[in-house]
């Protein structure tokens, strides 16, 4: 008993010490709370820079590197919400909605900064009310990745911004024309995970990137749907739940040969540390002459509270995360960095690779964000895709057909306009918002 | 007649052996299966990030990382979060054991009006998700200025958990009531019945307790996501979500290095449950025969 007493007490002191109260010393600063989704090597990279931003600007940042839906809700119900924080398309619309969000715009109008942005990250950060409610912090963008063995091999050029849907099938073909024993081809042509769909509809012309309030079938998606089907019926994309069912990541596909071209996100950083193989990356192919039309995201940003004490301050320091912290440098949502020079030095595997052009081109065309958990208007996206994305499950697996995703479009819309219905009715929405929502709703025909 | 005896033994004997090879077999299946992402774990974590990804994945590397337990520490402060998540996890065992032994006595060994509807209340929590609770609690101890502090993890603690009550009040119905009987005619009281006769007897119960309640909070990372802000209060969970990759797209996940610090985090609950494992299947089964 007298041995653990020295033990109890030392534990009971550092108990004290660290349920200590939250308040700090005051160094005259205008403290900002930013509640930052961040990994373990941006929190000590931010850390680090802090104190001379506080020195340079007398805006103390204290971080809150813990995020989630959950505790952001709690904060805000407790009227303790972080100064900024990060929101999602979604999120923000319904926030902002609520008068919990500053409208950045009477802090950006007259700010340099504003222009420094790309347009199309300025214009993601707009909601229903015209109101400037974040500002996109990062953006990327889609490409198809390419194992250079295996086009060699088979005799194939590489493809470039030129190269079209057909081309692409072409490649496929005479890549996945080899087979084993078992009649599989040896490599598969492509493989493109289901939740990149989108941005071939977006290419192919349909329209996608338009926050509608409804789901709406365009010719162009269907198209789409079609021939992502036969690339699997054809064999030259593997079987989309054999490689769910086996559990492979993307350069896991792209390394070990079973797949000769992969479609995903750029930059990526794990393809650009663990590729072995001689590969590159090319654009989105073109369907035809139709325009090119590029996938670039910003489907989220940065927020400032409407509770904040210190709006000036909390706009500094935004501007600071998304311009200032060398981390996040260069911002590929700024005009004047030069993203593609800074990642080819910290990778210089890019240089050469075709990340250059592709970048480019999603730059010259900007064509929005087609996902579909940004496609949807924000107060029926979940009602949509909650019904929607079982069925697509289902169609990719083969157990449904295009015709019966058609037709329970107008059941889906229906749900979807009795959801906002109830937004609208339960009255807990910003009027300008309901009359926002309201004239959508008169222009949509569902 | 004995050698026939024997000679008709020899059938039974194989088929017998024949069905433990089997249950022996599927036993050993199960457990590899449950095992695998354990192995998988141990295996990611003394290996590089391309290791990880390697297809076919090798099992047990050539070239054994170690570094990679020590580069964890450099990139969060693991001994900080230890210290914080003992400092969580030792007052909300003590808090849990004594609440709701001292409740589940109560209810066992006390007769008061209302108890039945009063234990059936105490139940009924149970069935209440924790996100329900989450932001009335979290409105109240943000008016107590305990947010981002780790009170708000270890208080709850001394206010009893359902669950714990109902084993422990289970178990404490196993014990003949003649042993309160025999302590109230030498003069003890109440709490003293408890503290003295009843508490020592359950042993097995409030070890199994102990250990759920240990694992429970050392592996607690929605808790502390709610209420802690610094970096500095952080509970290991939240350290070990810190090494994932997060929203913008500056850093991957390092799997090697999150499979680590995993591997690390989990020494305690492995060395805890081996010790009492015992304990757990008694305690549970002592506290479901009534």
């Amino acid at each position: 008993m007298t041995r653990t007493r020295p033990i109890t007490a030392l534990l009971c002191a550092l108990l004290l010490n660290s349920c200590g109260s939250n308040d700090r010393s005051d160094s005259g600063a205008e403290r900002v709370s930013y509640n930052c989704a961040a990994n373990a090597v941006e929190i000590k990279s931010l850390q680090a820079e802090i104190p001379a931003f506080a020195d340079s600007t007398g805006v103390e940042i204290s971080l809150q590197p813990f995020s989630g839906q959950e505790k952001l809700y709690a904060m805000i119900a407790a009227g303790q919400p972080p100064d900024i924080f990060y929101t999602n398309n979604v999120l923000r619309d319904k926030l902002a909605a609520e008068g919990r969000l500053l409208d950045l715009r009477s802090l950006s109008a007259a700010d340099p900064f504003t222009d420094r942005l790309w347009p199309d990250v300025y214009r993601q950060g707009l909601s229903a009310d015209g109101g400037l409610y974040s500002i996109g912090n990062w953006s990327f963008t889609a490409g198809v990745y390419y194992n250079k063995e295996l086009f060699d091999k088979a005799g194939i050029p590489y493809p470039d911004t030129s190269w079209t849907w057909n081309d692409l099938l072409g490649a496929a073909r005479r890549i996945a024309a080899r087979t084993n024993a078992s009649g599989e081809p040896e490599h598969y042509g492509i493989f493109i995970p289901s939740h990149f769909i989108e941005v071939f509809e977006l290419m192919n012309g349909a329209p996608v990137g338009d926050q509608s309030l409804f789901l709406n079938f365009s010719e162009s998606s269907l198209e789409i749907y079609q021939q992502y089907l036969a690339l699997m019926n054809d064999r030259l994309m593997p079987d989309l739940r054999r490689i769910q069912a086996m559990g492979m990541q993307a350069s896991q596909l792209l390394q070990s040969g079973k797949v000769a071209m992969l479609v995903e996100a750029v930059p990526h950083q794990v393809l650009f540390e663990t590729l072995t193989i001689p590969w590159g990356v090319s654009p989105i192919p073109r369907f035809g002459n139709r325009p090119v039309r590029c996938f670039r995201s910003e489907s989220g940003g940065l927020s400032i509270s409407s509770q904040t004490a210190n709006p000036e301050a909390a706009w500094k320091a935004l501007k600071w995360i998304i311009a200032g912290a060398s981390i996040y440098q260069p911002n590929p949502v700024l005009r004047d960095a030069d993203f593609v020079a800074g990642w080819e030095a910290r990778y210089p595997v890019l240089s050469g690779s075709g990340f250059r052009e592709v970048w480019q081109r999603s730059l010259n065309h900007p064509a929005g964000d087609p996902r579909m958990f940004v496609r949807f208007s924000s107060w029926t996206s979940a009602t949509i895709l909650e019904r929607l994305q079982p069925m697509l499950d289902k169609l990719w697996a083969r157990e449904t057909t295009i015709e019966s995703l058609v037709a329970a479009q107008p059941e889906i819309n229906r749900a979807a306009r009795a959801e906002l219905t109830r937004l609208i009715q339960r009255g807990r929405l910003d009027q300008k918002f309901v009359e926002a929502i309201e004239e959508q709703l008169r222009k949509a025909s569902p | 007649m004995n050698k026939a005896r024997s000679y008709d033994a020899i059938p039974t004997a194989w088929g017998t052996l024949a069905r433990s090879g089997a249950v022996y077999i599927l036993l050993a299946a199960i457990s590899t299966a449950f095992l695998l992402p354990l192995a998988w774990m141990l295996s990611v974590s003394l290996q590089d990030i391309r290791g990880v990804f390697a297809q076919p994945f090798v099992w047990i590397p050539s070239h054994l990382h170690w570094e990679n337990y020590a580069d964890v520490s450099e990139l969060i402060p693991l001994g900080r979060y230890f210290l914080n998540t003992v400092l969580v996890t030792v007052p909300v065992l003590l808090g849990t054991l004594f609440s709701s032994s001292l409740v589940a006595y109560g209810f066992s060994r006390i007769r008061f009006r209302g108890r039945s509807a009063l234990f059936a209340l105490c139940l009924s929590t149970m069935m209440l998700p924790g996100q329900v609770t989450m932001i009335p609690l979290y409105i109240l101890f943000s008016r107590l200025g305990w947010i981002d502090t780790l009170w708000p993890l270890i208080v709850p603690s001394f206010f009893g958990s359902p669950f714990y009550i109902f084993l422990l009040r289970q178990f404490f119905l196993t014990i003949p009531r003649e042993y309160d009987e025999a302590a109230r005619l030498d003069g003890a009281g109440k709490f003293r019945i408890y503290w003295s006769i009843i508490l020592p007897m359950a042993r097995p119960a409030l070890i199994t307790v102990a250990l759920f309640s240990f694992i429970g909070t050392w592996n607690d990372f929605f808790t502390p996501l709610i209420y802690i802000n610094s970096p500095e209060n952080a509970t290991l969970t939240l350290g070990l979500n810190m090494l994932k990759s997060q929203i913008v797209g500056t850093g991957m996940t390092q799997w090697h290095l999150l499979m680590a610090a995993a591997c690390m985090v989990m020494i305690p609950n492995i060395i805890l449950f081996t010790l009492g494992q015992k304990y757990i299947v008694k305690g549970i089964a002592m506290g479901g025969v009534r």
